[in-house]
């Protein structure tokens, strides 16, 4: 699966990029696991995760071409 | 704007003319109630904020947006309009970072509708906050209970 994804706020900083795009992507916990390994400084901060634009709090089932977005908590408003 | 809900910089005053301005056309309304949200010159230690630099998800934003409106017209049957414009880029302080105007046909309602949005703005909206202080260093808003 192509996967598109994205770090805002704090995590934008640390990873020094806003989004990265990941081939070849099998199931969540894979992506997860390349995400942490290409920036392991983001085990250090607190997030949550939205797909398309809908926060998740259980592992998704990813669908190709989906965007997973790493936020850290809001601060907004 | 960025999109419907989001501009880049300050919610101007030129913005909130605009806004202001439909409201003659609402004529079952009887009662709008404003929230603005400024930037302020927070101390934190000895530095001073000077501007904060809101980033946000877009696109997530507008979905939460119209959530957020919908969950407050269906909470509030009073309730005519709801409109929400939050800042993303740099805000100077001083300079204001979230408009909300609620109308309704009497003042409880757009009273109550407009605090509670908010509140469901603060706790919902995908935007973070980085405070700039007079020095240029600058520290990501760990919390929103301002």
């Amino acid at each position: 699966m192509q996967i598109q994804v994205l770090f805002f706020g704090v995590l934008a900083e640390v990873t020094m990029t806003g989004s990265r795009h990941y081939p070849d992507v099998r199931s969540f916990d894979d992506l997860r696991l390349r995400v942490e390994d290409d920036f392991p400084e983001i085990v250090h901060y607190n997030y949550r995760i939205a797909v398309n634009n809908e926060i998740i709090n259980e592992e998704p089932v990813l669908q190709d071409g989906d965007e997973i977005a790493f936020m850290p908590p809001f601060t907004g408003g | 704007m960025v999109n419907d809900f989001l501009t880049e910089g300050p919610v101007s005053p030129d913005i909130i003319s605009t806004e202001l301005s439909k409201l003659g056309t609402m004529k079952d309304s009887g009662a709008h109630s404003i929230f603005l949200g400024q930037v302020r010159a927070d101390p934190s230690g000895v530095r001073r904020v000077k501007a904060i630099e809101y980033s946000a998800y877009g696109s997530m934003v507008a979905a939460e947006s119209e959530k957020i409106i919908n969950a407050i017209r269906s909470e509030f049957d009073d309730v005519r309009s709801v409109r929400i414009i939050h800042s993303a880029g740099i805000v100077m302080a001083g300079e204001i970072s979230l408009f909300v105007l609620v109308s309704a046909g009497h003042r409880q309602q757009a009273m109550e509708a407009c605090t509670k949005t908010v509140n469901l703005i603060k706790k919902s909206l995908p935007v973070w906050k980085k405070e700039i202080f007079e020095d240029n260093s600058h520290e990501w808003k760990q919390d929103n209970y301002a």
